[in-house]
């Protein structure tokens, strides 16, 4: 196994990447070994597409799968090696189907070799051998790790652009140039690509691309739930039957919701189904009872003591405990071998597991926290922050946004949000909120001071609020009062982070670390081109981003 | 005896003892107490199971520094952190957090008692209400329950035989044993409608599920109850690694009925089942021998060396392990002493 794909990788003095039997996320050597040859195999199935796209023909099938295939390789998504061994063939059928409509539509057409002539054995004793051609320890051997480097860069965003389009595409949003973006990018890394200037503008045209993806799951989410509006959640429990519902997914929310209708059972979210509860149309819902816990590297002690079943939508998963192994249901792309795994839709069995659980025995007193600051909301009160902000009562806006994780070196986001001045905004998005969002922030110009945009799947709103506030103070985005803080965890962060490139945005603090994938060489492109600044302590980065703007 | 002791704090002011052999981690030492604290990668570089030691004195080693910014301080990684002698640990949750390898003891109701074939009787119960747990029959496949003969206190272990469900619902494949107190109990004054305490689950018999090898099970008698239950278990799952099963009977008529068999085909298409009669009449065309024998002959040369699960008598898990042992499969054995 080689994988570095995460933030929390292993890091030695030899360098970055899990090459051990176990990867640091719990991934075992041949899991992530399938997971590597189901991606080569993507590569060509999108040699294939990307032809029969540039045909004007698609196999629609074989698109959606490209996305949920990727979403299943995921930090912590799919632990389950069985369901590789499936995928795996499932690619094969896919692959071949796709060949078949090219070469039916092209006559003549090019004979691929390459990962499209690949051929995968059936059990996954066979199939232990076969990873090796896909191995990417192999390519930096061959192409040197900066090359290697940037191929990751490209294939992690992607994954992360297929994430967000998997999200989008289940509540039914689908767009012809997404799947042509992604079987491009596919049949481009299936290409053994090692120009440097070409990696780059790969990359910058997938952050592109994740825009209009963003754009079209900010489209998704508000078209079948309404727009997000600010909203008081509870967050303590409330006595009897109870769900816990985690990860992004909000079609399995609303699923899980319906199943328990006129039931009693109350549901509460988890981690980065926070956001759900703005949603007008979740939160008509009255047993949307709460938000529970807190973002997911704290799950094996929350969901222990949660007395009720758990859903886990999307990632973070980490090794379900044996106190609640029977307890907890995946859905979508998720797995965990010996996990009980909801692939209909159909969330009965969850209804009935919450049921024969004991559930909260007590009601806490309440405790709210304040979220739903969209941006149609944020946009709606943009006279009065403009207004703040000419007339000096607003001096700055921190987005201290993204992923959270384990390392203790993630305190750094809580001192930032405690330590900075207290006339500045700070907005926030994805799970990194729970290191402050319980805090009280107080209010500013009649606005709270800590406003909650949403998931990290909402970095479409994020980016529209600062386009506005740029329009609105006649300035770039770089020239704005504005200091981007983003903390990374996974690939839809690195999908973000090229989006955030792609558009031209400088000067982004990345944190805690930076990715190992990225070499000294490469980063020194990144930071020459975009001025990303790797994270310091709390005090000066504040200082730093306040003196730039002044 | 252990080498230390080791004391755990948690935020809202419990103290929890676990005792420490030398070497151990307080990770390894606080599971081994039943204390599963939480953790991820083990091996000192997500930083999940940090800490700090407030007294004592410890070794880490093997693991990422930039994790322990507040090192000085005795914060510490708990899976690299090795005790020299007695320590306290500052754990950052509450003593409810922590999840504990408790055995429950339950209230369960007879549902049905019927002799199923030669000796053996399936015994249904129905767990009742509980505070903490519900009506969940909770329990990982291959585990087993105590159950408590009514009004005596005398207590016998049998494996579960049926599925982790939500209806409370447990079942057992029980041989009658002549003389024996519980059988006596069983077919003599056990009614539908009793209630009996039970104790459980327990047991480390269970499946390796993450293992990427064939599954072999090898079962006698009523020592098939546990592995129904794990191959039922592997057929909910659509479970589509290779699986074996050898049942090893004395006479035909203690085999596994025609109508489980073919339950467990349908769930399990992949399954090949060897039945090994020890003395058949003259009709049989199947194995002759122990189930040790037919494990024995269907570990051919060039075959994908399984796992093998064996539950049955000490006669039987001895031979087992002897064939495992000759074919350099012993690590591969897991076992279960009926």
């Amino acid at each position: 196994m080689f994988c570095y794909q995460c933030e929390q990788t292993m890091r030695t003095d030899a360098g970055g990447g899990c090459a051990s039997d176990k990867g640091v996320c719990g991934k075992d050597e041949v899991t992530a070994d399938l997971q590597d040859l189901l991606i080569y195999q993507l590569e060509g199935i999108g040699q294939y597409s990307t032809r029969l796209h540039a045909l004007g023909e698609a196999d629609a099938a074989a698109d959606s799968f490209t996305l949920y295939a990727l979403f299943t390789t995921l930090t912590n998504v799919n632990f389950n090696r069985q369901r590789f061994v499936d995928l795996i063939a499932e690619a094969a059928r896919t692959r071949d189907r796709v060949r078949d409509a090219y070469l039916a539509a092209a006559p003549g057409a090019e004979k691929l070799g390459g990962p499209a002539a690949f051929q995968p054995f059936q059990t996954l004793v066979e199939l232990q051998p076969q990873t090796k051609i896909a191995s990417l320890a192999a390519g930096a051997a061959t192409f040197g790790e900066d090359v290697a480097g940037l191929r990751a860069l490209v294939l992690y965003g992607l994954k992360g652009v297929a994430a967000y389009a998997h999200h989008a595409e289940v509540l039914g949003r689908t767009r012809p140039e997404v799947a042509a973006g992604v079987a491009h990018a596919l049949d481009f890394l299936a290409s053994e690509p090692s120009d440097i200037n070409a990696l780059l503008e790969e990359a910058l045209a997938l952050g592109k691309l994740n825009f209009g993806v963003m754009e079209m799951l900010d489209a998704a989410n508000t078209g079948s739930f309404g727009t997000p509006e600010p909203t008081n959640v509870r967050t303590t429990p409330i006595a009897g039957k109870a769900i816990l519902v985690s990860g992004h997914d909000l079609r399995d929310l609303h699923g899980v919701l319906e199943a328990t209708k006129g039931t009693g059972i109350n549901v509460y979210t988890h981690g980065e189904l926070l956001p759900a509860h703005s949603y007008p149309k979740l939160k008509a819902y009255p047993h949307l009872a709460g938000n529970y816990g807190s973002a997911w590297q704290n799950q094996q002690l929350e969901f222990a003591a949660f007395p009720g079943p758990i859903v886990m939508t999307s990632n973070c998963l980490i090794e379900p405990q044996p106190a609640y192994r029977n307890r907890i249901f995946t859905a979508g792309p998720v797995g965990w071998p010996g996990v009980r795994h909801i692939g209909d839709g159909n969330f009965a069995m969850v209804a009935q597991a919450a049921k024969a659980l004991p559930g909260f025995a007590e009601t806490a007193p309440e405790k709210t926290i304040l979220i739903g600051f969209g941006r149609d909301t944020v946009l709606g009160v943009a006279d009065t922050v403009v207004g703040a902000v000419k007339s000096g009562v607003v001096k700055h806006f921190f987005l201290i946004g993204g992923c959270d994780g384990a390392a203790p070196g993630r305190n750094y986001y809580t001192d930032f949000a405690e330590k900075a001045p207290q006339d500045t905004i700070l907005m926030t998005l994805g799970c990194g909120k729970f290191r402050f969002n319980m805090q009280d922030h107080g209010t500013i110009g009649g606005l709270p001071r800590l406003l909650d945009i949403g998931q990290c799947n909402d970095s479409y709103s994020a980016i529209r609020i600062a386009l506005a506030l740029s329009d609105a103070f006649q300035c770039g985005v770089n020239d704005l009062p504005l200091t981007l803080v983003v903390s990374w965890f996974e690939q839809k962060a690195v999908a973000v982070l090229l989006t955030l490139l792609a558009l031209g945005v400088r000067n982004v603090r990345l944190g805690p670390t930076l990715p190992a994938f990225l070499t000294p060489a490469v980063l020194n492109v990144l930071v020459d081109k975009f001025g990303i600044q790797p994270i310091t302590t709390a005090e000066a980065d504040i200082e730093a981003a306040l003196t730039r703007a002044a | 005896m252990p080498d230390s002791q080791i004391t755990l704090l948690t935020r809202d002011g419990a103290r929890i003892e676990v005792p420490c052999a030398s070497g151990d981690t307080v990770l390894d030492a606080a599971a081994g107490a039943g204390y599963h604290l939480p953790a991820m990668c083990h091996q000192g570089t997500c930083g999940l199971c940090h800490a700090r030691v407030t007294s004592g004195s410890y070794e880490m080693s093997g693991y990422t520094e930039s994790l322990l910014p507040g090192r000085d301080l005795g914060d510490v990684l708990l899976c690299r952190c090795t005790p020299e002698g007695n320590v306290t640990v500052q754990l950052p949750c509450r003593e409810d957090q922590i999840p504990r390898h408790q055995i429950p003891l339950r209230d369960a109701v007879v549902e049905r008692i019927e002799m199923v074939w030669e000796r053996a009787v399936c015994l249904s119960l129905r767990l009742q209400p509980h505070d903490e747990l519900g009506v969940a029959a909770d329990f990982a496949p291959g585990q087993y329950m105590e159950l408590a003969i009514p009004g005596t206190g005398i207590r016998r272990a049998y494996s579960l035989a049926n599925l982790p469900n939500w209806d409370g619902l447990i079942e057992f494949l029980i041989r009658i044993q002549p003389g024996g107190q519980f059988s006596a109990w069983l077919t003599g004054q056990a009614r539908v409608g009793d209630t009996l305490t039970v104790r459980g689950p327990a047991g480390r018999f269970v499946l390796d599920e993450a293992s990427p090898r064939p599954r072999c099970f090898v079962g006698g008698g009523c020592g098939l109850a546990p592995i129904l239950s794990m191959l039922r278990h592997l057929a909910e799952f659509q479970d589509s690694q290779p699986v074996h099963l050898i049942f090893g009977a004395n006479q035909e008529a203690e085999l596994l009925p025609e109508s489980e068999i073919a339950a467990l085909r349908a769930g399990l298409p992949q399954l090949t089942l060897t039945l090994a009669v020890m003395n058949p009449g003259p009709a049989w065309n199947g194995f002759v021998g122990t189930a040790a024998a037919a494990l024995d002959a269907s570990l051919a040369p060039g075959v994908t060396e399984p796992d093998i699960y064996v539950c049955g008598p000490p006669k039987m898990l001895l031979a087992v392990e002897e064939v495992a042992a000759r074919h350099g499969l012993a690590g591969r054995v897991i076992a279960e002493r009926l």
